[in-house]
């Protein structure tokens, strides 16, 4: 087994060069990917970002912090909910406010649904990038049963708007009727979710696809700073939220597959939804009772706050001081942002056809990626 | 009188194309709507959606000239492929078996092969604005490599299909030449009534394994899912189709439908006996198989991912081992 994959040096044996992008089919968001290519099997692959910068940060710059909390949520469509937990956690740290139990009961919930949402979305755009669209449609139709919930929940199906400085919505209150909704609607999921993977672990063809490719040896990914589910598929028994008080109540396995693969990654997203599934249950089981906001904090002015969370995607970071109530320096750092230069030296050795699926096994999100960062070897 | 034979052939040789081409244009409807869309449970879209009103909605649109180094050629391929499908057809009508040179095996390879080289042209004459040609400053930004040679992915897509010319679309030729060699003769008619004598092939042991292959290679000739490898959407898009649009392309979907229809007619003559006569009910049987073909390959692209390499050699070396099988067995028996 290759310990680590090291890039032809400047200018030798390299053949040819296949740029893909910045619009390409495979991809959901606009990227360009150069693979420097010999008979087809990639030996180097540059991938470049910049094409979605909106310039978040500086929109948030000056702005009251509660409507940079709602701003965030426009980062990205997939874990918008994320966003906006972790810059009101952000906020919550610095003004040392205590949520309701009940708040972070939810919010934990809507957190959950929203990486089974953004894992089960990863698995049908693997399985599209992979050719097969029976397996991509039966995806998207399971997912529903997810959208349909936050959609109850939050009133939308992708921007929720959950989370508030001091707890969450009212509109998020969870009554009897809703607590039932879930509980059914994860009944479905999960029996739903179980068939598809007997399906799809038990399919040969798709097997051969997905099996030894893309693989990012953990020597490589620990370097590269991986995170996430992505580092977790390279034997990294790491998730966290076994450090994050909000999850101190619940009971869950951390998911860590050692081959390194997009079968991993795949699967990875498959097991994990299983603990998520989990957790949703022990959140609604013990659900306390009790205000869901707590209106009664004060406004001062304090320093940088950091804030980390696991979201789908691995970890990520958001940062900003408050002045006058208004957000001055905010920094935030996206998961994808570190898995997808690993990506680069996931797709050596492998075939071109496999180049974009190499490059989608890590769930990159490029418009949350855009933040004009670089990243450097750790 | 000798005159009115041959205008009435001409005639009825005009009206079976007619036909069959209008047929030809219901297939990718009926595989869109009525098998993946059925298989993925889903509505699908309406059966003349895809061989019907996608052709005739970009007969009407604007075109754009491609970049193409050589424009006319680039033009003209699409053209060449409906026409050699049509030749196909025109081909193996009866009012054609007298004319035993074109109503051969020989002519009919041939001219499929020429399809198929149409594609490696398609490929390497086109540069999209999908990969190379679209503006962007990477080439500034410190890349590792700039002394390659760029490539567009088209390029990409012509490579590969001069491999299925050699060996891709081995196990279809492979199939028509069971037939072949169990009836002793090239030529169509001959093949027809040797079946008619002996009873149709498929019934036999051969005939069942060249069917199969003849099955897979139908599937590898349309480019279909799992052997579109020349199209594959995660690396090449549309392959060798990227550039073209407005009339180009509707001449593409049309051809596409009358490859399936002139496929599944091949096999009707070659594998049942039975000649394509639009005025008796034997069209009844072609336009069956040609749905029963339509069908098998719709469930077999549903359930299978696009095949790499890694997939597509052995599947390749398999099914044309079965059809050297399947000849030898002809010949011995």
């Amino acid at each position: 087994m290759i310990e680590e994959k090291i890039p032809n040096p400047n200018g030798e044996l390299i053949e040819t060069e296949i740029s893909m992008g910045t619009v390409h089919p495979a991809a959901l968001e606009p990227y360009r990917v150069r693979f420097f290519v010999e008979d087809e099997i990639i030996q180097e692959a540059e991938i470049t970002i910049g094409v979605n910068h909106r310039g978040v940060e500086r929109i948030m710059e000056g702005l009251p912090v509660e409507k940079a909390n709602a701003l965030t949520e426009k980062i990205c469509g997939i874990c918008s909910n994320s966003h906006t937990w972790n810059s009101v956690l952000t906020a919550e740290k610095g003004l040392n406010i205590d949520i309701p139990e009940r708040a972070n009961y939810i919010r934990v919930i809507m957190g959950e649904l929203e990486r089974l949402h953004s894992h089960l979305l990863y698995l049908a755009h693997g399985c599209e990038v992979l050719g097969h669209e029976t397996f991509s449609m039966r995806i998207f139709y399971i997912r529903e049963t997810v959208m349909d919930l936050l959609h109850m929940i939050g009133g939308n199906r992708v921007q929720y708007g959950v989370s508030i400085i001091g707890g969450v919505r009212p509109r998020c209150e969870l009554n009897e009727m809703r607590i039932q909704k879930v509980e059914s609607g994860l009944d479905e999921l999960e029996k739903n979710i179980v068939n598809f993977s007997e399906r799809f672990t038990s399919d040969p063809i798709v097997n051969s696809r997905i099996e030894g490719v893309g693989y990012l040896p953990p020597k490589q990914a620990r370097k590269l700073a991986v995170t996430g589910p992505s580092l977790r598929a390279c034997g990294f028994n790491y998730d966290l939220r076994t450090e994050m008080p909000q999850y101190d109540d619940f009971d869950f396995n951390i998911i860590s597959l050692d081959t390194c693969d997009v079968k991993a990654n795949l699967l990875m997203r498959v097991l994990e939804s299983f603990e998520s599934i989990k957790i949703i249950r022990q959140a609604i089981k013990n659900l306390p009772k009790g205000p869901i906001a707590d209106r009664n904090w004060e406004m001062f002015d304090c320093d940088f706050i950091k804030s980390y969370i696991e979201v789908p995607r691995g970890i990520c970071y958001h940062s900003f001081a408050l002045e006058d109530g208004r957000v001055r320096g905010s920094v935030i750092r996206t998961p994808s942002m570190a898995n997808i230069a690993a990506m680069q030296y996931a797709a050596i050795g492998n075939h071109i056809t496999d180049g974009q699926l190499c490059i989608v096994q890590c769930d990159p999100c490029f418009t949350c990626t855009d933040r004009a960062f670089e990243i450097i070897e750790l | 009188m000798v005159n009115i034979t041959i205008l009435y052939s001409i005639i009825i040789a005009i009206l079976t194309l007619l036909v069959c081409f209008i047929i030809g244009m219901f297939l990718p409807g009926v595989e869109k709507k009525y098998v993946h869309a059925r298989i993925q449970q889903r509505i699908g879209p309406p059966v003349t959606s895809v061989g019907i009103m996608a052709p005739i909605k970009f007969a009407f649109k604007e075109n754009l000239d491609p970049r193409s180094p050589a424009p006319g050629l680039y033009k003209a391929l699409p053209f060449i492929s409906f026409l050699c499908i049509l030749l196909v057809l025109l081909f193996i009508t009866p009012q054609m078996y007298s004319v035993e040179l074109l109503s051969s095996i020989i002519a009919i390879v041939g001219l499929l092969k020429v399809e198929e080289i149409a594609y490696v042209f398609m490929g390497a004459l086109s540069k999209s604005v999908m990969s190379l040609s679209m503006k962007f400053p990477d080439l500034v930004k410190g890349a590792s490599h700039t002394d390659t040679i760029r490539s567009h992915i088209e390029d990409i897509s012509s490579k590969r299909s001069l491999r299925m010319i050699s060996y891709g679309s081995f196990p279809l030729y492979l199939a028509l030449f069971v037939p072949v060699v169990c009836s002793g003769s090239l030529y169509i008619g001959d093949i027809i009534k040797y079946q008619q004598v002996h009873g149709p092939f498929i019934f036999t042991t051969q005939g069942i394994l060249a069917a199969f292959v003849f099955f897979i290679g139908y599937v590898i000739l349309l480019n279909e899912s799992p052997f579109n490898i020349i199209e594959a959407e995660s690396d090449v898009i549309q392959g060798p189709y990227m550039e073209y649009m407005a009339k180009y392309r509707s001449v593409i979907y049309l051809t596409k439908g009358l490859l399936m229809f002139t496929l599944s007619a091949l096999f009707t003559i070659f594998f049942l006996g039975i000649s394509l006569n639009i005025f008796s009910w034997n069209i009844l049987v072609f336009i069956i198989v040609s749905l029963l073909f339509t069908l098998f390959m719709g469930i077999f692209s549903a359930f299978t991912p696009v095949f790499t390499n890694r997939q597509f050699l052995p599947v390749v070396l398999l099914t044309t081992l079965i059809g050297v099988l399947a000849i030898v067995i002809g010949i011995l028996i």
